[in-house]
């Protein structure tokens, strides 16, 4: 251990002790807290689900793709006519353990292509943009009574609403001095809004630093390339606290390839690089000894706001469109294989002669990571969490 | 809370609250003089042009856009290989964006920041900032970048002090507004457009075209976040159709972006007929004929009802009183509202006169963007900090400056500001600031001119007992007299 994370570790036992129970992130839920963990990945600017997951089985796959179905390096075959792209490599191995999951020709019933409305409706569990203005993520988090953590500065509308929603995110300032905090809590002596923000805030923190020492006193790089690796670290790190958050919600950016997205260094294979990292990160952190079988209770859902249409664009990229894939890992998924309905990709199957078509409604697989991970009931689903989807197929995605 | 001995003086609470809950405060309360109400009502009027060289006009934004695409397209024609290919830019797409539109956005921002942060007219200043966030335009969308900021200028600043509706129509009507919620696309099922791309897909053999009728999200957005209010339940999905079919044919004409030539002052020339829905509309139980006149005639009509005057006496309210406004005020101001037919100085003027604006309780916690401005007015910054950071580093603070993240704009309630990360994102902002410039700043006296009797004695001791001239700073931005207002 270095230096620096010692003193920092000692700071931080003193800081504990001298702020009392009321600080630390176990004792602030009233409901039992549940060890089922959940991470949500919100991949934003529209995943081209046909890149991340070629059906390269499919006799049309070569034509609609052209040059797009071309990959620099192998494939890496799943079951039926699907693959990975060769930039997924860890999760093709968690998939080859049963620990991972595809689900396919999916997406939310919006049919637009607007970023803005599809992210809307991706995140507040709504039918069409703006019929509900709050996350379903939050409002399942309200009905269970367990705690949720964004791995950002600002609470993204996924976990917006009734609960108690705690944010994180690395600094690129310098961490304030212990004595400025000291003094900051007796200013909020007549401000409980702020004393209580103040104490959480400087929870996480400690949390976040304990956690770096666990995992080898690595820190959080605060930007470039393995930023989101990093984050998807300190999100294990906290979910696998005995009494910490059950949900973590990461995000990234940087999906709508519109130019160059074949490219061996473009930025589809560079963003899925970063998100096999991240996984194998999360996978690592929370299966490890100190976890406590983490992994084993751990469910991860990769999901983004819309697929992208079949064929190539004018810019070696390609368009808004519908239909997508989704990724479902962790040691509580029974994995091994990809759920889909094909559809097809010939010109007449496609959505609008466009797009992959929809058979999978995404909610669905949303709905089942809840009702049969989470625990949540069927009736609160339909009428709370996703208003409008009590008849959506039901998925076999979990271990009982 | 203790006060000091000041707060007996009920003219100085008046100046310390007339500053910092109307204004973004000010380093000495001298500034207000003794009549706080009068130095407020003598803001009331047109925002002032903001600060900065050569700020994009729409037509210049909206060029900007045409730019990037043909440049897109003359990027895609390059060869893939041999000596010429255009493989060479590894930029992916959204970075080429962002490159593209950065020189504007950044002038957009500081213009934002530093017009605020240097006002003579802060009341005003924070009328056109609340003004612009009912009426949200976010460069969130891709198809707003770097037209937000000719937003604020051209649509919102100049209406802030006259009637309501002339503001709504100015903000409805902007090209940034319609491309933001999408009227540009949104073309009458039976209008000339639609029928001619039917005919022309059937005769390509080519799917379904791409533009087929009605988007209703302008006409939604107008109804909900502009006049009537969701919770007023003044409207029905068949108005929300009918109006969206009243805005069809207001669009950005197609030369605007081709030659980056303003749309022009007739007040016609964002209407396209081509794409307007033939017929007359009924909405909300009124038939309103065919033609670009039925939008002025529903707004106007819009204004009238009483659940407008309610709806934006309440956001008022809420924005200068508190979270959870008064019900008796709200009240007061929907009258003036509703008398006035929709004048905003007049209720401006009643919200002065109101005695539940001047309890000297600070219950409205600062946005980031409120808390960095009122910074740099305390320390007399001028625009110093937006020069190389332009949007002031609120962004690290959770609030992305002109790309909020839905057209219902930034949330006006304190717990919506109070994440924990936010919250202490705001402590390492106000060390570094306090490390940078408390050395040669006298955090005790700079605490007592500028918030005067609202300065509590529990600050004011952390203050005077701080361990150096930094700390004392830092706690200064941080007591809760400065993070609220």
């Amino acid at each position: 251990m270095s230096t620096l994370y010692r003193r920092r570790f000692v700071q931080s036992l003193l800081g504990t002790v001298a702020l009392g129970p009321a600080a630390t992130l176990t004792l602030a839920a009233a409901t039992p807290t549940s060890p089922r963990r959940l991470v949500l990945v919100l991949l934003r600017g529209g995943l081209d689900g046909l890149g991340a997951v070629p059906a390269v089985g499919d006799p049309s796959f070569a034509e609609a793709r052209g040059a797009l179905g071309r990959y620099a390096s192998p494939v890496l075959p799943l079951t039926g006519p699907f693959a990975l792209h060769p930039s997924l490599g860890e999760l093709h191995a968690m998939f080859g353990r049963g620990e991972a999951a595809v689900v396919h020709a999916t997406g939310l019933p919006y049919r637009e292509r607007s970023h803005f409305d599809a992210q809307q409706v991706l995140e507040s569990g709504g039918s069409q943009p703006h019929q509900l203005m709050t996350g379903w993520l939050a409002r399942a988090l309200s009905a269970s009574g367990q705690r949720g953590l964004a791995i950002q500065t600002a609470v993204p509308l996924v976990l917006r609403g009734p609960g108690q929603i705690d944010t994180w995110a690395p600094s690129v300032l310098p961490e304030p001095s212990m004595d400025l905090v000291a003094r900051l809590e007796r200013l909020y002596g007549a401000d409980p809004a702020l004393a209580q923000a103040l104490a959480r805030a400087r929870g996480l923190r400690q949390d976040a630093e304990m956690g770096a020492m666990a995992s080898a006193g690595m820190p959080v790089p605060a930007g470039g390339r393995n930023a989101v690796a990093g984050l998807a670290r300190k999100a294990g790190e906290f979910i696998a606290k005995p009494g910490g958050p059950q949900v973590a919600v990461l995000e990234m950016n940087g999906w709508d390839t519109h130019a160059n997205q074949a490219a061996p260094q473009g930025a589809l294979a560079n963003n899925l690089r970063t998100l096999d990292a991240s996984l194998a990160a999360l996978r690592e952190v929370l299966a490890a000894p100190e976890a406590d079988g983490a992994w084993a209770r751990t469910v991860v859902v990769v999901v983004t706001e819309f697929g992208r249409e079949v064929a190539i664009n004018g810019t070696l990229g390609t368009d808004h469109g519908t239909g997508g894939a989704a990724f479902v890992l962790g040691g509580a998924v029974r994995g091994g294989h990809v759920v889909a309905d094909w559809p097809g990709l010939a010109r007449a199957e496609r959505f609008e002669g466009r797009d992959l078509r929809i058979t999978t409604d995404l909610r669905a697989l949303l709905r089942h990571v809840l009702h049969d991970h989470l625990q949540l009931a069927s009736t609160t689903l339909d009428r709370d969490i996703f208003p409008g989807s009590a008849g959506l197929k039901s998925l076999d995605l979990i271990h009982s | 809370m203790a006060r000091s001995p000041a707060a007996t003086d009920p003219a100085a609470t008046r100046a310390a609250i007339a500053a910092h809950r109307f204004g973004f405060g000010e380093a000495s309360l001298a500034v207000v003089g003794t009549d706080a109400q009068g130095w407020l009502l003598a803001q009331i009027g047109p925002a002032d042009a903001q600060r900065g060289d050569r700020l994009p006009t729409l037509a210049e934004g909206v060029y900007s856009h045409a730019q990037f695409q043909l440049n897109q397209r003359r990027r895609a024609a390059r060869p893939t290989a041999g000596p010429l290919a255009g493989s060479s830019d590894m930029r992916s797409g959204e970075q080429q964006f962002a490159d593209h539109f950065r020189d504007h956005v950044q002038a957009d921002l500081r213009a934002h920041l530093a017009t605020v942060a240097t006002s003579t007219r802060p009341f005003a200043e924070r009328l056109a900032l609340f003004w612009a966030n009912h009426f949200t335009v976010s460069m969130a969308k891709a198809n707003t970048r770097a037209l937000v900021g000719a937003f604020e200028r051209e649509a919102v600043r100049p209406h802030i002090a006259g009637r309501f509706e002339t503001l709504l129509r100015a903000a409805v009507t902007h090209g940034a507004m319609l491309r933001y919620l999408d009227n540009d696309q949104s073309a009458g099922p039976n209008s000339r457009v639609v029928m001619q791309r039917a005919r022309r897909a059937q005769a390509d053999g080519d799917g379904r075209p791409r533009i087929t009728g009605l988007n209703e999200n302008l006409a939604r957005e107008v109804l909900e976040l502009h006049t009537l209010g969701a919770a007023s339940k003044a409207y029905t999905q068949a108005d929300v159709t009918a109006f969206a079919a009243v805005l069809t044919g207001w669009r950005l004409p197609p030369r605007v972006a081709a030659t980056g030539q303003p749309p022009g002052d007739d007040p016609l020339a964002l209407f396209d007929p081509g794409w307007h829905e033939p017929g007359p509309k009924t909405l909300l139980g009124k038939r309103y004929p065919e033609g670009p006149q039925a939008l002025d005639a529903v707004l106007h009509d819009l204004v009238r009802h009483p659940a407008t005057a309610r709806f934006v006496a309440g956001k008022l309210a809420r924005h200068l009183v508190a979270d959870e406004p008064p019900p008796a005020l709200v009240d007061r101001l929907a009258a003036a509202f509703q008398r006035s037919e929709g004048d905003l100085p007049t209720v401006y003027r009643e919200l002065v006169a109101a005695p539940e604006a001047w309890a000297s309780a600070p219950v409205k916690l600062k946005t980031p963007a409120e808390f960095v401005v009122s910074t740099a007015r305390l320390l007399g910054l001028g625009e110093q900090p937006f020069v190389r950071v332009p949007d002031g580093s609120v962004g690290t603070m959770g609030q992305r400056i002109q790309a909020a993240p839905s057209p219902a704009g930034w949330p006006d309630r304190a717990q919506d500001w109070l994440g924990p990360d936010a919250v202490w994102k705001r402590i390492e902002w106000a060390t570094r600031v306090a490390d940078r410039l408390g050395r040669q700043i006298d955090a005790r006296a700079l605490a007592r001119a500028s918030l005067g009797p609202l300065l509590s004695e529990t600050t004011a001791i952390q203050i005077d007992r701080a361990a150096d001239g930094p700390q004392a700073l830092a706690l200064l931005l941080m007591a809760p007299e400065f993070q609220r207002r």
